[in-house]
């Protein structure tokens, strides 16, 4: 295997005020995949995700960048934050500008790009999070979803190999979620490594290939989703429970309904294994 | 707010700001050029109906911005009207009226310039006119992030109240004057911190010193332009007849 784009190696972090970050925690992200970063409020989430772009520096450990650690050098950091987008949780702390189409191009201007390519950028990056006819209205004129995905565009225009999103489902609607899942999918299939947080073990589970688990400031787990997802022991210490989709097929199979196999990613899944099963004329005792 | 949603809502809104700006500098000369009450009138109406007609403006919002310095402009009229005579004795007078009048016209002229552009621009777009006249970078900036701020601050402020009232904050005189001062401390706070959290936002986007932001195309503006350029320079003829 190729060396890790990005990896926190026994990164710890204190906070100015004394508070503890980060303890211990290391962590790989490996190109082209997605990641879901599991855990309760306070793990510690944000704090790690800050450390992959380069906001926040360990106190001890080291993260290392295309397989060097990283050095934190003025230029260093220009390029580390070009190839990985950080999307903040709540929009209103991300975006300064007064206009969409000014605060989606701030960005890409940074690079030092000519106007013509920022402007194709910019166009782009909102036509993909469905906001192309939106360019010229006021941000303040947005609703929270909509504003949500205008950071979602502001990062995207930066053309990024890697993106982070902190809580990107929190505050979202159910439509709006699917929305967004649908736009995270086409990333990864253009192959941008995707590393978002969150506390529901459900959407982990149905979307991510690999899942890192925190608790308490440390990353207690990390493997394929449907692994990690199967051990109660992991998940309980992040206070998690077991997924619905796992949880509700083992009590399927113990019941006789499901036959022994590995068990769906979602519950929308099972239910279609369960809706073939009748096509199938299959009766349970 | 009622100047910013007018000038979201106004048809004039795609219009090059440096169109609606040249109309509003020339219409601004003219009032200053021009001396006859005719004159004012017709600069006056031409401004005012050009707002009304041409960029539809509501009337009901265009009376309630043009109503405070209207006000002002009265009150002021009004304390010219009072002087000292000979003996030192404070009284009114009439004495000033020709220069009163001539003052209230060109004022309200040039009022009627001015919200011609205002009521159709909104702050953004001026902004960035502002910024390919090439003010101060750091000037800008700081207009930027205030107009940006004024919104959060605002939404933040009325939640506040909101959650206060909600858990009887403003229940009497006493209780809403604690409140008012456990918000006001509170916002400081907030400040701080949504400060230091778009320094970091900007940090995460490669923030390099300046704020940078993408220009507006317009690409009507040429015809745009020239169309400003010609109805100015009626109105500078207007007033300038008027001196001949």
């Amino acid at each position: 295997m190729s060396a890790p784009l990005l990896e926190l190696q026994a990164v710890s972090h204190v906070y100015p005020d004394g508070s503890n970050g980060l303890n211990d925690c290391t962590l790989t992200l490996q190109r082209g995949r997605r990641y879901a970063l599991l855990g309760p409020n306070g793990a510690g989430k944000t704090t790690v995700l800050q450390h992959l772009n380069g906001l926040l520096r360990p106190t001890t450990g080291t993260l290392h960048y295309d397989g060097q650690p990283f050095d934190y050098s003025r230029q260093g950091l220009t390029n580390l934050r070009t190839r990985v987008g950080l999307v903040f949780q709540n929009p209103d702390r991300q975006l300064f500008s007064a206009l969409v189409e000014e605060d989606v191009s701030f960005g890409p201007l940074n690079l030092g790009l000519h106007e013509y390519e920022v402007r194709h950028r910019v166009t782009a990056a909102l036509d993909a999070v469905g906001l192309g006819g939106h360019a010229r209205r006021a941000v303040h004129q947005l609703s929270f979803g909509q504003k949500k995905r205008v950071c979602i565009a502001g990062v995207l225009a930066m053309e990024p190999d890697v993106l982070l999103l902190d809580e990107p489902m929190a505050g979202l609607d159910a439509p709006m979620q699917i929305e967004l899942t649908a736009l995270l999918d086409r990333l990864a299939e253009r192959g941008v490594t995707v590393l978002l947080s969150t506390h529901d073990i459900d959407f982990a589970l149905r979307w991510a290939d690999d899942i890192h688990v925190m608790a308490a400031g440390r990353c207690i787990a990390s493997g394929p989703a449907q692994q990690l997802a199967a051990q109660t022991d992991v998940l309980h210490a992040a206070g998690q429970r077991p997924p619905a989709a796992l949880a509700l097929h083992a009590e399927l199979v113990a019941l006789g309904v499901l036959p022994h196999g590995p068990a769906p990613r979602s519950v929308d899944a099972l239910l279609d294994t369960l809706r073939a099963l009748k096509h199938t004329g299959v009766t349970t005792a | 707010m009622l100047i910013e949603s007018s000038a979201y809502a106004s048809r004039w809104r795609d219009v090059a700001p440096s169109a609606k700006a040249l109309f509003a500098l020339t219409g601004l000369g003219a009032a200053w050029l021009a001396r006859s009450p005719a004159a004012f009138a017709v600069l006056t109406a031409m401004l005012v109906l050009a707002a009304l007609l041409g960029a539809r403006v509501q009337l009901r919002s265009y009376i309630a911005v043009a109503l405070p310095p209207l006000g002002f402009l009265l009150l002021s009229c009004l304390t010219m009207l009072v002087g000292p005579d000979s003996d030192g004795h404070w009284r009114i007078t009439t004495a000033m009226l020709p220069t009163i009048e001539h003052t209230a016209l060109r004022s309200t002229a040039m009022l009627a310039a001015l919200l011609g552009l205002v009521l159709t621009t909104p702050m953004p777009d001026l902004l960035a006119l502002l910024r390919k006249l090439r003010t101060p970078e750091l000037l800008l900036d700081l207009m930027v992030l205030c107009y940006r701020m004024l919104f959060v601050m605002r939404q933040a402020w009325d939640e506040s109240i909101t959650a206060q009232t909600a858990r009887l904050g403003y229940r009497n005189w006493r209780q809403a004057w604690r409140s008012t001062g456990l918000l006001a401390g509170q916002m400081a706070v907030q400040v701080w911190q949504r400060a230091a959290a778009l320094q970091t936002a900007a940090d995460a986007r490669v923030y390099q010193g300046t704020l940078r932001f993408l220009p507006t195309a317009y690409p009507q503006a040429k015809r745009q332009l020239t169309t400003a350029a010609l109805a100015g320079v009626v109105m500078l003829a207007i007033a300038l007849g008027d001196r001949l």
